[in-house]
């Protein structure tokens, strides 16, 4: 792709050469109106608009926004770090350096407590009378007790709605899955379990059905290949 | 086994022997570690004696099935890890789930640094650290300890009582030592003096 072309005094070329000109440091960016490209390509792309080129663009100008920002934007007067005495080559190495010994160390210590973890993760302690295995209060504060319960009678407060009773009812889908299978021994595929005027509670409800019945191994579902329709066979019994 | 004489004669021996008995007994309702303090109650006996049995009994087991592990501030009876298979397979247990490479180090930093900001944590990782963060949240291996007075006052980290269990230490000086200058003190000291020279 040429790109889009700019025309200024100081650059003539793609926008594409200008960024890495710019990146190399072969162009001075405070010397080129970026905002004068932009309002251009805004123009001409009026005329004639390609979103691959208007994408490109974008990306480009708001790499060499950032760019200039960077250059106009006065740098703060580097500290000399006090344990830099004698004139190290490079105050900036060196603290990468220190970082990047900080960060083995931790790597390091975390070995040791992964082999820690290994250890305990095979010992096991008699639950409590009553416990489920998990403690549940475990770092949980009487604090974080109260507020979950204020949380609570918040909710409380709010409107109640009337919940409606259940017209349709998953057992009556999964015998109604049963029967059409029943009489389907090459199967049935599965958008046909759904009958073209079921709302979507009825939709809804089939499907728990029919997850209920695979669950139950009463039925199984095959797919041929990967995004295939599903077939839904009912299981001999 | 030796049977019981019938009567037993009085002594510090048998008084002792009588309450190392009593200490394992509820050891085991304990479930958990039980600390010194809730056996001393519970016994009344002096904590030193408490001490001084809990030491005979973790000598006694060192032969069994079991142990007696000295546990985030206490004792625990459990099983010894090289029959976790058994023990996973009667209780129709999945093997427990390791933590992620990002979540042990970053329970590493909150561990030695603690109490920690998530920016500092990020400066020594070099990446973003929330979402691990609310994840040793959610398991309870760490905790908000309050806030840093700083800018911003951001929330500070600490280790809980569950990263204890998790990895089986008795306190936070049973941590692995760290190599090089003990970065356990404050953040961001500067590794100055002592720092390289006096190594290697």
């Amino acid at each position: 792709m040429a790109g889009y072309t700019v025309r200024l005094p100081q650059f003539e070329g793609s926008l594409d050469l200008l960024l890495s000109l710019a990146q190399q440091g072969q162009v001075d960016l405070r010397e080129i109106p970026l905002g004068q490209i932009a309002e251009e390509y805004l123009a001409a792309s009026r005329a004639h608009f390609d979103l691959d080129e208007a994408t490109e663009v974008l990306w480009a100008l708001a790499a060499m926004i950032e760019m200039k920002s960077r250059l106009l934007v006065p740098k703060p007067e580097v500290i000399e770090e006090p344990l830099i005495v004698d004139g190290e080559p490079s105050d900036l190495q060196e603290r990468l350096e220190e970082q990047a010994q900080e960060y083995r160390t931790f790597k390091e210590v975390s070995l040791a407590l992964r082999a820690l973890e290994d250890y305990q993760k095979k010992v096991f302690a008699r639950p409590k009378e009553g416990d489920s295995g998990e403690v549940i209060l475990e770092g949980v504060t009487i604090d974080d007790l109260f507020r979950s319960f204020q949380q609570v009678l918040e909710r409380a407060r709010e409107h109640v709605g009337e919940v409606a009773a259940e017209e349709i009812k998953v057992a009556d889908r999964m015998d109604a899955i049963l029967s059409l299978l029943g009489v389907s021994p090459q199967g049935v595929e599965f958008p046909n379990l759904f009958s073209p005027a079921a709302g979507l509670l009825e939709v809804i409800v089939t499907f728990l059905a029919l997850l209920e019945l695979i669950k139950q191994r009463r039925v199984s579902a095959q797919q041929p290949k990967p995004f295939a329709t599903i077939r839904l066979v009912l299981v001999p019994a | 086994m030796m049977t019981e004489p019938e009567v037993r004669p009085a002594g510090p021996e048998l008084e002792r022997d009588h309450l190392k008995r009593a200490v394992e007994c509820v050891l085991l309702v304990g479930g958990g570690p039980v600390t010194p303090d809730q056996l001393k109650d519970t016994l009344g006996v002096p904590v030193e004696l408490v001490h001084e049995v809990l030491l005979d009994l973790v000598a006694e087991y060192r032969d069994r099935g079991l142990q007696i592990q000295a546990l985030a501030g206490g004792y625990q009876l459990c099983t010894r890890p090289e029959f976790s298979e058994y023990v996973q397979r009667f209780l129709r247990l999945d093997q427990r789930e390791p933590l992620s490479q990002a979540a042990l180090e970053t329970l590493a930093i909150v561990a030695y640094r603690q109490p920690v900001t998530r920016a500092e944590i990020e400066a020594v990782r070099g990446v973003r650290c929330e979402h691990v963060l609310e994840r040793l949240l959610d398991r309870h291996l760490i905790r908000d300890l309050g806030r840093k007075q700083a800018l911003g006052r951001p929330i500070l980290y600490g280790t809980t009582e569950g990263f204890l269990r998790h990895f089986g230490l008795r306190d936070l000086d049973a941590l692995p030592p760290l190599r090089g200058n003990d970065p356990r003190s404050a953040f961001g000291t500067p590794a100055s003096q002592d720092g390289e020279d006096t190594q290697v």
